[in-house]
């Protein structure tokens, strides 16, 4: 093991998180309350992102579970500005998502780990589960490398009033990263005029070339 | 120091600097290519192609690495063509190309979804009761269906596949049992595109006795000009064979955009020298491309064409003949065949064609006499031509065997000559009226006022001849048609002295409506029949969507095949109709109707045709504003005819001329088990009942729960969107949800009800119960639907692929494994039937099931009513099952045995044989081929059958059966063909009799396909395909009721309303805009404009429209194309948000101001999705719709028409068609764009926290 071994609490935590980002479906409800000892027995675990992550928890579990899945469907099977999918954010239809797909699954590969069908290599419950079986070190630095996505996701799961923004949260807070913000620019719906206006063809300077949008969802 | 030592001598100092030193000269290993090579580095590449309703069918390379497909580029191996000729490469378009990262995107369907309403009742009436019974549950408990009013409004949650096929497999059974197996309906268009995907739904359906929907009527890309002229649905040149041709008119189809791969040879015919010309009201990309460009209005091009028809017929056929044509009209058409004339007063109606039986003795010809047409040879006698449709299905010991054909010779052998005209050996010339609706006002289009009370007067040569009925007056279709088209031959009467006459159908006469120069009219017509003369035919009409899409389509057609059969150009390689729209060539036809419809296990199948089972289902006719009356000819008696459409279409379906689904107001197994205890034959049962009353038919109540459609299928098709013409009469009646209808229904107006169907107050809202679609996104059709199943995309499945744009067959390849839970739909329909059989165990068991069946076309059948239109259900003939009624079959279902069924070869094949468009083969020996191919199943209900197993297996099923794949059947069918018209034909294919293409082969390469009778065109070494061509070199007659081609139309509907002749008729007029203007005022200006829904650059085809990738190279979302002059107007400015709308509904886009629009009209490209940046509509405070929600589909009369030779029912090739062009809408700036995101948020959070709170509590 590398000196920098992740804390066994730090690594359940991580687990925690991958599941909580995972379908909620019966499997993942009975589960519920050992995703809710390792929040509580994460040593270093700020005290309100626990309570935020406890009120995740605490709504799937009351909810009527179908409500809960179709709450999780609403959010993350539809469309692009929440979707778990990282290169969705960065690379969206682009051809550079082939490779990145690739050297991300070879990474895993690499580690020992094979990921199993069903999922992409850039769907973040599958990642942060690979980070689960890291250490320390290459925990904050992947973290670091895609905290920008993180927080894309993140503030647009707040804007959305979404509890699993805490998720988000907390694993750019075990990173080291900057946390959310409410008011970071998302685009918002009423500036689509503005993202999607012709810019001349030869702006002056001072003006940033077109850059391509995010796209809204549905 | 020297300077010995100071220079190397071994070596070179690699990094030398030049250029001021900003250059440096370096040798060292080029390790950093690694990275471009790793880029383009692959483990295996895949043929495979995009099946998005596109006739492309172009060859991909699909790269994957480590399991993950990573690129696609063009394949460039196709089969050469012949010296001479341009190949067929580079094919492909940038929506293709855009295609492999939808494979992965956010839009991809990973899941089996259902409506989680539905899926909480289900679990919970599943947790005391089988699943049947559950579902029975359900559907008994009016609180439970509350999942139907939140279609379209989310709250999908996802489902393991076992629970999902339960519900499906749960509701069909009980749908069945309770409410009868043709309540169970199925959507899928274009089979062509990806054959396999297609069968595997029509299959199960086939099996278990559901209706299956036509789709290329309901697209309204069927042509019905095509059956009527030619007996034929769609066949058309290849591609290639523009090269081929002279001179070439472009007509309301737009071919570098939709028709992206094969352009590069329109563009490669001017570089031989050939003319091209763009006839389209907007300037548009073929335009650009072509020679000369006529823009008349839009919707009045039938009366260009007539104008043309006119010159062709002063120029070339009166002033002078022309020997090709002449020739070639009289051995190909029916100009020279006669048409009895019926008194009216002073003048003559042009009534129907003479047949042989209206002679003593028939003319030598006895044999289904009624069905023969004749003629007047060169002495004048009147003569029986072999050929007609009475010499195609003789009785068994008839003299006719063999005669089928266009020798020139009559019924007794004897070398004919038939006349063209009776002009010179008249015994009188009489005064003839001919129906005439350019002067028809609408509030949009010009009227040019002619004749009086509609009809014109024109001066006829006729002959008077003896006949059984006493002395009848005929004249020669050229004759008669010499005369419709107003052209003077000395006989006086009204008629075009000049061209500048304004008398129909003049140059001059045509201008005042569509706004052409008379100039250009002539000129184009000389051109195109004088290039005709020279080149013996090699002049083409390339048409499409802009011409078809009107509600008097087969006017704008048949106006122009009119002069493409004067020219000479039909069955010429490099000439003739080249229809390119929705058009999709399902080459192994014959193979695949085997496998699509189990007729290997049962026949026969039950269809339907799409649009009337929209029209009536989605209750479209409740708000009809189209009367019969209106669209009669003032020369038809209108007392025999109802009100309405719709009874129109009853009395279609009554009379076995168009089918129905459902089909009678009972469970049709229920209808089998009361015959059987009554000890009568279900056919004299159900017989007896309609007639007494006692049972009806479900088409003239459709708004009775009892005739509901109960469940559906969508596959491979966005039905409710892209397709969903009337898409918010959909919503609010199918589907029992949220819509955006302004109008009001007949009942609520005031307006003229129907006489033949029911009317129910309230309106039935919600008629399905179960929605199922299966795609590979999240469409506008599954958020719909109740169930959406996620599919393998179009590199993750085997299939076949063929079109009609070029002779290949080529092949679907997985070259992944379906991703996340998709299925390919072969699988998802064998798993379907294999829970279908477990469920139906101890509910169904082997069950005898009444079909209804209309009298089809290219079966014996079509002879079924030769003269007068009679209802049984009137009195005014018996009720005779098949001839003055649909036929009444029963079928045996073994439902248990479903999935075996589904997985094996059935034994009909062997029994029956196969066969297609009237010709039949055994196929003994592809059975025992495929048996030996494909193994056999080793036990159960299908033992020793050839196995279908996976969806290979299924590919090399078609292939084996199908002449164009295996040369022995297709010398197999070519002989049978010759057999019925006396002429080997076997040549034609012998050649390659013994090649069998396989699914393999084609993955290496595209197959050039085999000869075959099913195509009226060959495919050889020495002519590219095209249509007719059989007909013309080996003398098959067309399928028609004269076996020519036809330029009259002597069906007693089509005569009376008005379309016996080609005329010219403005569109209609939808009164869908008038009671709005104005009504709903936001504070910006309104005008109105025809609302036009071409194809696009951006979407369809090869991709749909929420590829943003594409939408990126546009505005991002939908939009509407509106022209400088109505933006003025409107005071809207380029990439303002708008919204159009009328009594339909309404939709929002943004709006595109271009000068390349026409005033007056607007074009919203098809199929934009309503999922992707559609903002509210302050006219239905919703989400805005989609192109299809200010459109209603209309029906008409004339497409009904069956029992009558070419004018009978088959799936897809006749019937009533979903046309929308003659739309218009109220287009506004919108005064606030709102995305109305956070209302519906809110409301779904309401709806998800009362739930919290309830469980807490």
């Amino acid at each position: 093991m590398p000196n920098d071994a992740l804390n066994h609490d730090v690594a359940l935590l991580l687990r925690a998180l991958s599941a909580l980002l995972a379908y909620p479906d019966a499997e993942l409800r009975a589960g519920l309350p050992d995703i809710e000892a390792a929040i509580r027995d994460a040593r270093r675990l700020d005290a309100r992102l626990r309570e935020e992550l406890l009120a995740l928890t605490g709504e799937i579990a009351a909810s009527d579970p179908l409500d809960a899945e179709g709450r999780y469907v609403d959010l993350f099977d539809r469309g692009r500005r929440t979707s778990l999918n990282l290169f969705e954010h960065v690379h969206g239809d682009g051809r550079q998502r082939g490779p990145a797909m690739l050297d991300l699954r070879q990474r895993y590969l690499d580690a020992g780990l094979e990921p199993v069908a069903g999922e992409l290599p850039d769907h973040l419950p599958l990642m942060l589960e690979y980070l689960s079986c890291r250490d320390a070190v290459e925990m904050r630095e992947t973290i670091g490398e895609i905290a920008h996505i993180l927080r894309v996701l993140g503030n647009a799961l707040l804007k959305h009033g979404s509890r699993y923004a805490a998720v988000i949260a907390t694993v750019l807070a075990l990173g080291g990263e900057k946390g959310l913000d409410a008011r970071a620019p998302v685009p918002p719906e009423q500036d689509i005029d503005a993202d999607w206006e012709e810019r001349p063809a030869f702006a002056p300077p001072d003006l940033q070339p077109a850059v391509a949008p995010e796209q809204p969802t549905n | 120091m020297g300077q010995f030592l100071e220079r190397l001598r071994y070596f070179t100092r690699p990094r030398e600097a030049f250029a001021d030193g900003w250059g440096e000269l370096r040798t060292e290993a080029r390790q950093w290519e690694d990275g471009y090579r790793n880029r383009w580095s692959h483990d295996k590449v895949v043929r495979s192609t995009h099946g998005v309703n596109c006739t492309g069918g172009c060859s991909w390379r699909i790269h994957v690495k480590q399991g993950v497909v990573t690129w696609e580029m063009q394949q460039t191996d196709y089969p050469r063509t012949r010296p001479g000729m341009p190949n067929h490469e580079p094919r492909g378009c940038s929506r293709g190309a855009s295609y492999s990262w939808y494979l992965y995107s956010a839009n991809r369907l990973k899941h089996p979804m259902v409506r989680g309403r539905l899926l909480k009742r289900w679990r919970e009436a599943r947790k005391t009761l089988q699943p049947v019974a559950a579902w029975a549950a359900l559907m008994a408990d009016p609180e439970a269906r509350d999942y139907k009013e939140k279609r379209g409004l989310g709250g999908f949650v996802r489902a393991r596949w076992d629970e999902v096929l339960e519900i499906v497999a749960a509701a069909n059974v009980h749908t069945i049992r309770r409410h009868g197996p043709d309540r169970i309906a199925g959507f899928s268009p274009i089979p062509a595109m990806s054959m396999v995907s297609f069968a595997s739904g029509s299959r199960y359906l086939s099996l278990i006795g559901g209706s299956l929907l036509s789709f290329y009527d309901w697209y309204c890309d069927l042509p019905p000009s095509s059956p009527q002229t030619w007996g034929e649905q769609t066949d058309v040149p290849e591609s290639a064979d523009w090269y081929n041709s002279a001179y070439i008119i472009a007509w309301g189809s737009n071919v570098p955009q939709t028709r992206t791969p094969d352009a590069h040879f329109f563009v490669e015919s001017r570089y031989n020298g050939t003319k091209t010309v763009a006839v389209t009201p907007d300037y548009s990309e073929v335009a650009k491309l072509s020679d000369l460009w006529l823009h008349p209005k839009q919707g009045t091009d039938a009366a260009v064409a007539m104008a043309m028809g006119h010159v062709i017929l002063r120029e070339f056929f009166v002033d002078r003949q022309v020997p090709y044509f002449q020739d070639y009209c009289r051995k190909y058409t029916d100009l020279p065949l006669l048409v009895t004339l019926r008194r009216d007063g002073a003048r003559w109606i042009p009534d129907r064609y003479l047949r042989a039986g209206d002679f003593d003795g028939a003319l030598g010809s006895p044999g289904h006499a009624d069905w023969k047409t004749v003629a007047l040879d060169r002495d004048g006698t009147p003569v029986v031509p072999a050929g007609s449709i009475g010499f195609r299905w003789p009785d068994k010991d008839s003299p006719d065997h063999g005669r089928w054909n266009l020798e020139e010779k009559a019924a007794d052998g004897r070398a004919t000559e038939l006349q063209l005209t009776q002009i010179d050996r008249r015994d009188e010339v009489v005064d003839v009226a001919f129906p005439y609706f350019g002067g028809e006002s609408h509030p949009h289009f010009t009227p040019n006022a002619q004749g009086s009370d509609g009809t014109l007067l024109r001066r006829v040569p006729v002959r008077k001849l003896a006949t059984r009925g006493g002395e009848r007056v005929v004249a020669t279709v050229f004759d008669l048609m010499c005369a419709h088209y107003g052209v003077d031959r000395g006989l006086g009467g009204e008629c075009a002295r000049s061209y500048d006459d304004n008398v129909a159908y003049t140059p001059a006469w045509q201008a005042s409506i569509t706004g052409t120069p008379a100039a250009q009219v002539i000129e184009v017509a000389r051109g195109f029949a004088s290039t005709a003369e020279k080149t013996r035919g090699r002049a083409m009409v390339i048409i499409g969507a802009g011409m078809n899409h009107w509600y008097h389509q087969d006017m704008n057609y048949r106006s122009i095949i009119n002069f493409l059969m004067l020219c000479g150009t039909v069955g010429v390689s490099g000439g003739g109709w080249a229809h390119y729209v929705g058009q999709e060539k399902l080459r192994p036809q014959t193979g695949w109707t085997a496998l699509a419809f189990a007729l290997d296990w049962a026949r026969p199948p039950r269809h339907m045709c799409g649009t009337s089972f929209f029209y009536a289902h989605s209750d479209q006719w409740r708000y009809e504003t189209l009367q019969t009356a209106a669209q009669l000819s003032p020369l038809a008696d209108a007392s025999r005819y109802p009100r309405t459409l719709i009874d129109c279409n009853v009395r279609a379906e009554r009379m076995g001329w168009m089918p129905s689904a459902p089909q009678l107001n009972r469970n049709p197994l229920d209808v089998a088990r009361d015959a059987a205890a009554a000890g009568v034959d279900a056919k004299d049962y159900v017989a007896r009942a309609l007639k007494s009353g006692e049972i009806s038919m479900a088409c003239e109540d459709p708004d009775n729960p009892v005739n509901f459609p109960r469940n559906l299928f969508i596959w491979r098709s966005n039905l409710f969107g892209s397709s969903g013409k009337g898409h918010e009469y959909f919503l609010k009646h199918f589907l029992g949800t949220r819509n955006g209808l302004q109008g009001r229904d007949l009942g609520e107006d005031g307006g003229l009800k129907p006489e033949e169907v029911v009317w129910r107050d309230p309106s039935p809202e919600g008629k399905l119960d179960l929605v199922v679609t299966l795609d590979f996104r999240m469409s506008t059709s599954c958020l719909y639907s109740d169930v959406v199943l996620p599919t393998a995309s179009w590199y993750e499945k085997n299939d076949l692929n063929t079109t009609d744009m070029h002779p290949f067959i080529h092949p679907l390849s997985a070259a992944v494994d379906p991703v996340f839970e998709s299925k390919s739909d072969w699988e998802i329909f064998k798993a379907i039937a294999k829970k279908f059989s477990e469920l139906s165990t101890g509910v169904l068991g082997v069950e005898k099931d009444v079909v209804l069946v209309p009298m089809q076309h290219d079966t014996r059948a079509e002879i079924a009513q030769p003269y007068d239109v009679r209802d049984w259900k009137k009195g005014e003939c018996e009720l005779i099952p098949g001839v003055t009624a649909p036929a009444i079959v029963t079928v045996e279902r073994d439902y248990p045995a479903t999935h075996a069924r589904y997985t094996s070869l059935g034994p009909l094949m062997d029994k029956l044989g196969n066969g297609g468009k009237g010709i039949g083969w055994n196929a003994d020996h592809e059975v025992k081929g495929l048996a030996a191919l494909n193994y056999i199943v080793p036990d159960g209900p299908a033992k020793g059958r050839p196995r279908i197993e996976t969806d290979i297996d299924a590919a090399e099923t078609i292939m084996y059966l199908a002449p164009e794949t295996n040369g022995e059947v297709a010398v197999k069918a070519w002989a049978a063909l010759s057999k019925i018209t006396g002429r080997d034909h076997t040549h034609l294919a012998r050649a390659r009799e013994d090649e069998k293409i396989r699914y393999r082969d084609i993955q290496a390469q595209p197959r050039k396909i085999i000869s075959s009778p099913t195509w009226s065109g060959i495919e050889s070494e020495h002519v590219s395909y095209n249509a007719g061509w059989t007909n013309v070199n080996e003398l098959i007659p067309w399928r028609t009721i004269s076996g020519r081609q036809q330029f009259y139309q002597d069906h007693a509907w089509m005569r009376d309303f008005g379309e016996g002749f080609a005329v010219y008729r403005p569109p209609v007029d939808m009164h869908a805009t008038r009671p709005l203007l104005g009504k709903r005022d936001n504070g910006h200006p309104e005008v109105v404009l025809n609302f036009i829904t071409p194809h696009q650059k951006w979407g369809i085809h090869s991709t749909y429209t929420d590829n943003l990738i594409m939408l990126t190279l546009s505005r991002g979302g939908p939009i509407v194309w509106i022209s400088e002059v109505d933006a003025k107007k409107a005071g809207i400015e380029d990439n303002d948000w708008i919204e159009a709308f009328n009594l339909n509904g309404a939709l929002t886009a943004r709006a595109v101001v271009s000068q390349r629009v026409k005033e007056g009209m607007c074009l919203m490209y098809h199929a934009q999705e309503k999922i992707v940046n559609v903002p509210g509509s302050q006219v239905t405070g919703q989400r805005g719709g989609i192109h299809n929600s200010v459109t209603r589909a209309v029906v008409k009369p004339t497409h009904m028409i069956g029992g009558y030779a070419q004018l009978s029912y088959g799936l897809n090739y006749y019937g009533t068609t979903g046309a929308n062009r003659d739309s218009f809408v109220i287009v506004r700036k919108l005064a606030k764009v709102d995305w109305m995101d956070r209302a519906q948020r809110a409301a779904r959070e309401q709806e998800l926290h009362t739930t919290i709170v309830g469980a807490r509590a």
